[in-house]
């Protein structure tokens, strides 16, 4: 058959990259159609400004999952990963600040200079953390069982998982089964009273999410991210060259194992009959046929825009219609003339290295939530910032910076007015409030690029504007993503397969969906 | 003194419905049981009360549906002068002039419902079939002893493989509920099946009720199906009345008790549990008597029963740190109206069949959740959510003719004030805030009040021993439900202290009028006393 491919990948993402790569290292000839001008999707450096070069979206990794690290050998394919001593900076607007380092001493060290009993308490839950969430992280590597018939691996599988969960003993037994449909809120002042530390602790239950930190279940945000990193606050771990670098080690090698990368092209249509995908049409009426059709594209783009829903059953289209992923995230990149002079810090710019976060209290973080249930962008937002020039000079002119910021709440939907209307208004906020920190900072403002939840949606393919493709909530979890039964990367059309982040594990920069995704499509394949 | 002689083989702190129906069981498998209780009145928060004379207030907990149908058989209620009458349907009013009123009658529901939207009046039927599924599924778990998820004993494993066999054999439409059930916000579950914001927000209601959750926080919908519970037994165990108000109910459990040989003191407070050597062995009153028992089960909260009520340094400090932990944040008032004539509402004037059921302040989704925002920061609801009943025109006796009660259930008043603020002082505030909230739909009513009673969360410690004012002895939150309710390892109704039990709606399945933790916990006690004996 004409332009006949064995395994086309729609969208050249990080999963879609991962999924590629396995899938020709098994010795198939994967073809990735990327609709933008570059691979990486949410994973991207570009020039937003001539000679400021920053992750567009994403500006920190997962950390990607060390098995993929290996296989891809990312760093033979030029990826160079930095991780500062600095994890995190925390600002209060009293003028405090709270540092935490990758070095657990040091961190006690800083904790105890508000609390002693809080620094000793800082060790206890990184060792409980660490315990629960390594269990978390063997079910993230595993595919969701079958509900209705486990197959044997399936029941292998929980086997294996039941045998992790019991040898935590009974203490942390409960906690893994306490903590997960806990408020994020509640788990941290079980173990701290400053508050500075329990919200910047929180925010990592709450970041990308529809959630505010005294919703149930953002404790399993925190369980799931820190099954990918083990420090309690996530550590700062940036690729040298910004997020694009990564993507582009992963293209590297994906090609390198034999997938073929076309960029610049739209795949409008996932051509469907009798049940079974046979390969896609592209927005110039070309036609590409293929035995399976992998989709890094999320759920809802893949089965209810690419796929005509007449070929889906209506109730399974009611249900993915329900799937919940209405973003929350719009990002702020700026460049910068200079460093901006974060009073707080008495010129110490060191503690800049690692992640910023603003949000000072539990209560300034559900605050900002509660606008957003309302359908108003927060005014006082939770701020996650990076200024990788600092570890990085290379992505900006000699003496000068970049600031990469996500600004939460910012609802896909705005009452009563738009996006587009937004815009400035949403770029001046986060402005406003750094300024509250950094004085010096509109001064130093050269050019500004805000990406709303709209653009998101526009630019990048990502329906609502969700960056994790589908929020993170219990019911939309392991053998509930994208939907419950559904988990396990197929689809009810056959041949045709997700890998994107709207499969489960699911969670930001990892790799862990498309690798998932590859060893089971691969299963799949070899019974045909 | 002679009192210091008395031994009995159990000794229930609390004549709470619970405690009542715990010392019933008991009594019946033929032990010398004795119920001590504070107040002058049995029945805990399920009491009625003359607070103003001639009229009978079901003072706190005001209608019933959970009451376990096996504990009326049991304990042959209805020959004790249990009579339930039946509470029929919701009414809402809606500021626009229009309102939402659902009945027991399927066909006027069913146009009702249209009359708002035509799909959710299809989607109702469907809906009403799928949480049958759900109570069905749910039933037979409220009825059996959590399991230790963290042994490998095979009884216990037994129970789980039930669990997950029975979840297995649900169709997967059933399964696909019940996760989002167990798991989601009640809005998130219902945009799911309606479009009318005015049903949502109703329905949604009885997700927030008793906790501190908002109708988009997830878990409510689980507190959602915790109330359906009562209403599919058909149409006698539907939501009702008690004959007499609510503490019929507690004098017909503790006639029951009684009847089988059981003792019931009430103003009777207790200083301390006996403690020797692990052994639970007795109570000393506040008056300084000492009462031996074989074994001493509290129908009391945790936080009663472990700090208040006991020596410190007997219990295991990793245990009373989970006790610590264990969350009550009571959200709930009560305000009890004795009323001159009906209320008038704008939207639907007159007396009518409206006012017989329950009338709900809860015109929209957004409304309930921005009444969960101010309690997040401390404030009551500057407009809370009412849930309103009217007994006195289902069961006239309990006010003097042509006078009526209005009992009123408000959502939010958190237990825990912001900083500055106390409940002693906001307790008028309060009260008038709720009758401001029913003015602005029946504005009647400021002219009718004969007399008021307001209830804080404070008060509902104070008076009633509910720590922190929570109504269910503890929020239905799912870390604290199933083999997690009230603490991890010690969900099976016995505690750290040997003989020493608990058996109140702070142990599985939870509050509500259920009687359902008092009967398991009876049942226990009687299997290891089997041991001992």
């Amino acid at each position: 058959m004409p332009g006949a491919r064995d395994v086309v990948v729609i969208g050249a993402g990080h999963n879609g990259l991962v999924a590629a790569f396995y899938l020709a290292q098994a010795g198939y000839k994967p073809l990735v159609l990327e609709r933008r001008p570059q691979a990486g999707g949410a994973a991207i450096t570009e020039e937003f400004h001539p000679g400021f070069r920053s992750s567009i979206l994403a500006h920190a990794a997962g950390p990607i999952r060390a098995d993929v690290v290996r296989d891809m050998q990312l760093e033979r394919h030029g990826l160079k990963l930095i991780t500062p001593d600095v994890a995190v900076v925390s600002f209060s607007p009293d003028g405090r600040v709270l540092t935490l380092y990758q070095d657990l001493k040091k961190s006690t060290e800083e904790i105890a200079r508000f609390s002693p009993k809080d620094a000793t308490r800082y060790a206890e839950f990184r060792q409980s953390l660490a315990k629960v969430s390594q269990v978390i992280g063997k079910a993230l590597t595993l595919i969701p069982p079958s509900i209705d018939q486990p197959s044997k691996r399936d029941l292998w599988d929980m086997l294996q998982t039941g045998r992790a969960i019991r040898r935590l003993g009974k203490k942390d037994m409960y906690r893994l089964l306490r903590w997960g449909p806990m408020a994020v809120a509640d788990l941290v002042s079980e173990y701290f009273d400053t508050e500075l530390l329990r919200a910047t602790l929180a925010s990592r239950g709450i970041f990308g999410t529809f959630l505010g930190p005294w919703s149930a279940g953002s404790s399993l945000v925190l369980l799931i991210r820190a099954a990918a990193d083990r420090h309690p606050a996530g550590a700062a771990c940036f690729a040298e060259g910004g997020m694009g670098a990564i993507t582009e080690a992963m293209a590297a090698a994906a090609q390198q194992a034999g997938a073929e990368i076309r960029t610049g092209v739209d795949v409008i249509e996932i051509s469907v009959g009798n049940g079974a995908a046979h390969g896609v049409v592209l927005s110039n009426g070309e036609q590409i046929h293929a035995k399976a059709i992998v989709s890094n594209a999320d759920p809802k783009r893949t089965l209810l825009k690419l796929v005509d829903p007449i070929h889906l059953a209506p109730n399974f289209v009611a249900k993915l219609e329900h799937y919940r992923m209405p973003g929350t995230v719009a990002k702020v990149n700026l460049a910068l003339s200079g460093l901006p002079d974060f009073v707080a810090l008495h010129g110490n710019t060191e503690a800049l290295q690692g992640r910023i976060h603003i949000g000072p209290e539990i209560d300034y973080l559900e605050r900002a939530f509660d606008e957003a249930k309302y359908g108003n962008f927060s005014r006082e937002p939770y701020l996650e910032i990076a200024i990788p020039s600092l570890t990085d000079p290379s992505l900006a002119p000699p003496g000068k910076h970049v600031m990469s910021i996500y600004m939460q709440y910012a609802p896909y939907k705005l009452r009563d007015s738009d996006w587009e209307t937004q815009r400035v208004a949403l770029g001046d906020t986060v402005v406003r409030i750094l300024a509250q920190y950094a004085p010096n900072l509109p001064q130093l403002i050269l050019h500004h690029q805000i990406i709303t939840p709209q653009d998101l949606e526009d630019v990048y393919g990502l329906t609502g504007g969700h960056i994790f493709h589908g929020e993170l909530a219990l019911d939309q979890f392991f053998t509930m993503r994208p939907l419950l039964d559904w988990a396990r990367y197929s689809t009810p059309i056959a041949n045709l397969f997700l890998c994107g982040s709207g499969t489960h594990p699911g969670t930001g920069l990892t790799g862990g969906s498309g690798a998932n995704a590859a060893n089971q499509i691969l299963q799949q394949l070899k019974k045909k | 003194m002679a009192a210091a002689k008395q031994k009995y083989d159990v000794l229930v702190i609390g004549g709470g419905h619970n405690g009542l129906v715990n010392a019933a069981y008991l009594a019946r498998a033929g032990k010398k049981v004795l119920v001590l209780e504070r107040r002058h009145v049995l029945g805990g928060a399920a009491c009625t009360e003359e607070v103003f004379p001639g009229f009978h207030f079901s003072v706190c907990s005001y209608v019933v549906s959970l009451l376990r149908p096996e504990i009326i058989r049991d304990l042959d209620l209805p020959r004790h002068g249990l009579e339930i009458l039946p509470l029929d349907g919701t009414f809402t009013p809606m500021p626009d002039g229009n309102y939402l009123w659902r009945v027991n009658d399927h066909g006027k529901t069913h146009r009702e419902i249209a009359r708002h939207s035509k799909l959710d009046a299809e989607a109702y039927d469907e809906f009403g079939k799928a949480m049958q599924a759900m109570c069905r599924f749910v039933k037979p778990i409220l009825g059996m002893v959590p399991p230790d998820p963290t042994t490998l004993s095979p009884r216990e494993l037994m129970k789980l493989l039930f669990i997950g066999r029975r979840f297995q054999g649900l169709p997967s439409e059933d399964k696909y509920n019940q996760v989002q059930l167990m798991t989601m916000s009640a809005i998130d579950f219902l945009d799911q099946w309606f479009e009318t914001d005015v049903l949502k927000a109703t329905m949604s209601a009885s997700g927030i009720i008793g906790t501190f959750l908002g109708v988009r926080s997830p878990g409510s919908a689980y507190v959602l199906l915790h109330h359906y519970m009562g209403e599919i037994d058909g149409a006698f165990r539907s939501w009702g009345f008690a004959r007499g108000g609510t503490g019929a109910i507690s004098n017909a459990i503790a006639a029951a008790a009684r009847e089988a040989g059981a003792e019931i003191r009430t103003q009777t407070p207790i200083g301390k549990i006996l403690v020797k050597s692990g052994k639970a062995r007795g109570v000393v009153l506040v008056n300084g008597d000492e009462i031996q028992a074989e074994v001493v089960s509290s129908s009391v909260d945790p936080r009663q029963t472990f700090v208040n009520l006991m020596e410190a340094g007997l219990l295991p400090s990793e245990f009373l740190e989970e006790v610590r932990r264990y969350k009550f944040r009571g959200s709930s008032g009560k305000v009890n109206l004795a009323l001159d004539a009906l209320p008038n509402f704008k939207c639907l004037p007159g007396p009518g069949a409206h006012l017989r059921g329950a009338i709900s302040v809860s015109p929209s989704v957004e409304y309930m959740e921005r009444a969960y925002d101010d309690a997040k920061y401390g404030n009551f609801s500057r407009r809370p959510y009412v849930d309103m009943v009217i007994p006195t025109l289902t069961d006239p006796s309990v006010a003097p003719p042509g006078k009526h009660i209005l009992s009123c259930f408000v959502q939010y008043a958190p237990y825990k004030l912001r900083p500055g603020l106390n409940w002693d002082d906001q307790r008028e505030a309060f009260g008038n805030n709720v009758i401001d909230t029913i003015a602005e739909y029946a504005p009647n009513i400021r002219d009718i009040i004969l007399h008021k009673q307001v209830l804080t969360p404070l008060d509902l410690e104070r008076e009633w021993g509910l720590s922190e004012g929570n109504i269910f002895q503890g929020e239905l939150s799912l870390e604290q439900l199933f083999f997690l309710r009230p603490v991890p390892g010690y969900a099976q109704f016995r505690t750290p202290i040997r003989n020493l039990y608990l058996c109140g709606s702070a142990t599985h399945p939870g509050g509500g009028i259920m009687g359902a933790p008092g009967r398991l916990a009876a049942l226990e006690i009687l299997k290891d006393r089997k041991g001992a004996a």
